[in-house]
């Protein structure tokens, strides 16, 4: 069974530099916790934190409501996969797996029948003879997977463990994750810089940026509605114009820009006079009809490339900058040419526009 | 089409002169051993004889000699295997400021000429330690050297050691003390054996260093010095020869050996592609 994760005020020092700041994050037992950032942005000295190579300079990190400060990662209930996936060369797959059982001094008879059970959860069948390296790519992932979860570990943390497979690969072991952390129930915290691995399997995702969280929430609130501008600009394409707010009217504001004057949502309820910036996302961009009046951008197509099931256009506007906007095949749009003039129209539901910069909001 | 045979027939003239050097000595004294004559010399020959190797079994000097030399042998490899295991662990994983000053100093008796360390180890334990020259000296001298041999062996593996592989063990659970039994020493034993090896051979033929700290005492190698000084026999040469007939069959077996393991290597049914795995 799982257990919770709790980090309550962490923050971690090297020498001047802070890895992680002040860190607020409970994550629930038997969770799917992921936590999203660029490289460099303290996630994986978080998980090292969580697993126990170090402890953290300030702040309390507990495990089913049990502090772990002082208490090496041999004796913590989690166990990690890593990037790399570390798993012993001079062993077979057999013995990697129960290697976790046999320095806790498990009967052989035991071991065996542990090793059976995840040779069969993780699809193993036929390899327990073998050597690591003689496995591919995704067995080798496997095995790695089988010999955390041999320990019986209350969490389960990896380090970007699909970063090493091919796209098609990727796919297949994502969703084998996914099955694994259901069947087992165990607490998985999973760090990775790619926003789709992300948002995919996880219950929840914390997005970081350089040593902070910056929001933590379900994978659809996220991308639906950032809290920040660091959140809208790093998970997911979207289009970014800067402005003034000249009104404000209920939930929304009105901003004028260099593109024109345009409605959208106010979360951060910025006041008047405030200079800020526009989040539209691709696909709520439109082809405007003549009867549009609001949110309208005048544009000329740059760029069309069709990708099958829609097509993605870069417009240029007259100040030269660039808008992308993402078509659905549906048979309704007209063919574009490149270098045409067009409108194109957004709802003001759609956009949303946050402070500038990376300040998370309370 | 001229100079091509003229390089060639350099290149043939080259390797007949290259291997008479090698090996042109080493026939003449397995010659010498087995002719009937007292001195040590091909000509005249006076016959066929095995009585060098019997003369030389008769010879209560050479057998305690050579007896002392596994003695020292062993030893040193007892004490340098582990330093250099130590030198190589330290230098590989701590990165402190004195790194290169500790390298330094653990490489430097190799810069330093044998008999300066003979001498100095007599000295020290002779006359501060009031300890006299003998076995014991000859271990301490030899394994000063030697432990670096084994500290530079074992470094060029430990440095391509995965240390992820020792988290990864101490995260499921393993003391450290399991961690390297299990994990570390497993990865390392291919160097650790060829140090242990090294170690034996440099102690069993070293010369400069043990005749000065060895006081009274004599391993082979200086038995066979003190010999060839004062009358010269034979004998030694049959000494020679069983020594390369040793290390001929060492190198033949060692050969032979590495072979059958290539060719098992070859034969393994190679691993299948990951998508027939999947099912794909």
């Amino acid at each position: 069974m799982g257990q919770d994760v709790e980090l309550l005020d962490v923050s971690m020092r090297f020498g001047e530099v802070y890895a992680a700041r002040d860190i607020n994050v409970h994550i629930q037992a038997g969770e799917f916790f992921s936590f999203l950032g660029p490289s460099g942005c303290g996630k994986t000295t978080l998980l090292r934190l969580i697993s126990g190579f170090m402890d953290p300079s300030e702040g309390q990190i507990k495990i089913g409501g049990k502090d772990m400060r002082g208490i090496g990662s041999n004796n913590r209930p989690t166990a990690m996969i890593f990037q790399n996936l570390a798993l012993f060369p001079l062993m077979t797959v057999e013995e990697n797996i129960g290697f976790g059982l046999e320095v806790r001094h498990v009967s052989k008879a035991k071991r065996t029948k542990k090793v059976e059970e995840l040779i069969e959860l993780v699809d193993l069948y036929g390899t327990g003879g073998r050597m690591v390296s003689e496995l591919s790519g995704g067995q080798k992932q496997r095995v790695a997977i089988a010999r955390a979860l041999a320990v019986n570990p209350a969490v389960l943390l990896l380090d970007e463990p699909l970063s090493a497979l091919d796209l098609r690969l990727r796919n297949h072991m994502r969703a084998e994750l996914r099955n694994i952390q259901r069947r087992t129930d165990v607490t998985f915290i999973y760090i990775t810089h790619d926003q789709t691995e992300a948002l995919t399997m996880s219950d929840r995702v914390g997005v970081m940026s350089i040593g902070k969280v910056e929001q933590v929430a379900e994978p659809d609130v996220i991308y639906n509605t950032p809290k920040t501008a660091f959140v809208a600009s790093f998970v997911g394409e979207t289009n970014i114009i800067q402005g003034d707010i000249i009104r404000i009217d209920g939930d929304y504001a009105l901003l004028k820009t260099a593109w024109g004057s345009f409605f959208c949502k106010n979360p951060q309820h910025i006041t008047k006079g405030e200079t800020a910036t526009i989040f539209i996302r691709p696909e709520t961009v439109f082809l405007a009809e003549e009867s549009t009046a609001e949110n309208v951008l005048a544009c000329r197509t740059k760029t069309i490339s069709f990708e099958g099931a829609y097509a993605v256009v870069t417009l240029t506007t007259e100040q030269d900058q660039l808008f992308t906007m993402r078509l659905n095949n549906d048979g309704s749009v007209p063919k574009l040419q490149e270098g045409e003039q067009i409108k194109v129209r957004f709802s003001r539901k759609n956009a949303f526009v946050l402070k500038n910069g990376g300040t998370p909001i309370a | 089409m001229k100079s091509k045979s003229i390089f060639k027939f350099m290149i043939g003239l080259y390797l007949v002169l290259f291997f008479a050097y090698m090996f042109l000595p080493l026939i003449f004294m397995t010659i010498i051993a087995f002719n009937a004559n007292d001195i040590p010399q091909i000509t005249p020959w006076k016959g066929f004889t095995l009585m060098w190797f019997g003369e030389l079994a008769k010879d209560d000097q050479m057998w305690s000699a050579l007896w002392n030399s596994f003695i020292v042998a062993f030893s040193v490899v007892a004490i340098s295997v582990p330093i250099g295991l130590g030198g190589a662990l330290l230098l590989t994983r701590l990165q402190f400021k004195a790194r290169n000053f500790v390298y330094g100093v653990l490489v430097s008796p190799i810069l330093t000429p044998g008999i300066i360390l003979g001498i100095s180890t007599f000295l020290f334990w002779d006359s501060y330690m009031d300890i006299p020259g003998g076995l014991w000296t000859a271990i301490i001298g030899q394994s000063t050297f030697i432990s670096s041999y084994c500290m530079l062996l074992i470094m060029s593996r430990a440095q391509r050691f995965d240390l992820t592989q020792e988290e990864a063990a101490f995260d499921l659970g393993a003391t450290h003390r399991q961690v390297f039994w299990k994990i570390t020493l497993p990865f390392l034993k291919p160097a650790l054996i060829s140090s242990m090896a090294l170690a034996f051979m440099q102690s069993f033929d070293n010369y400069n260093t043990t005749l000065f700290a060895i006081g009274v005492e004599q391993t082979l190698p200086i038995y066979i010095g003190t010999k060839l000084r004062s009358f010269i026999s034979p004998a030694m040469n049959a000494l020679a020869v069983i020594f390369i007939i040793l290390t001929v069959f060492g190198a033949i077996a060692y050969e032979y050996r590495r072979r059958r393991e290539m060719i098992k290597a070859a034969v393994k049914i190679p691993p299948e592609p990951a998508a027939q795995v999947l099912g794909m």
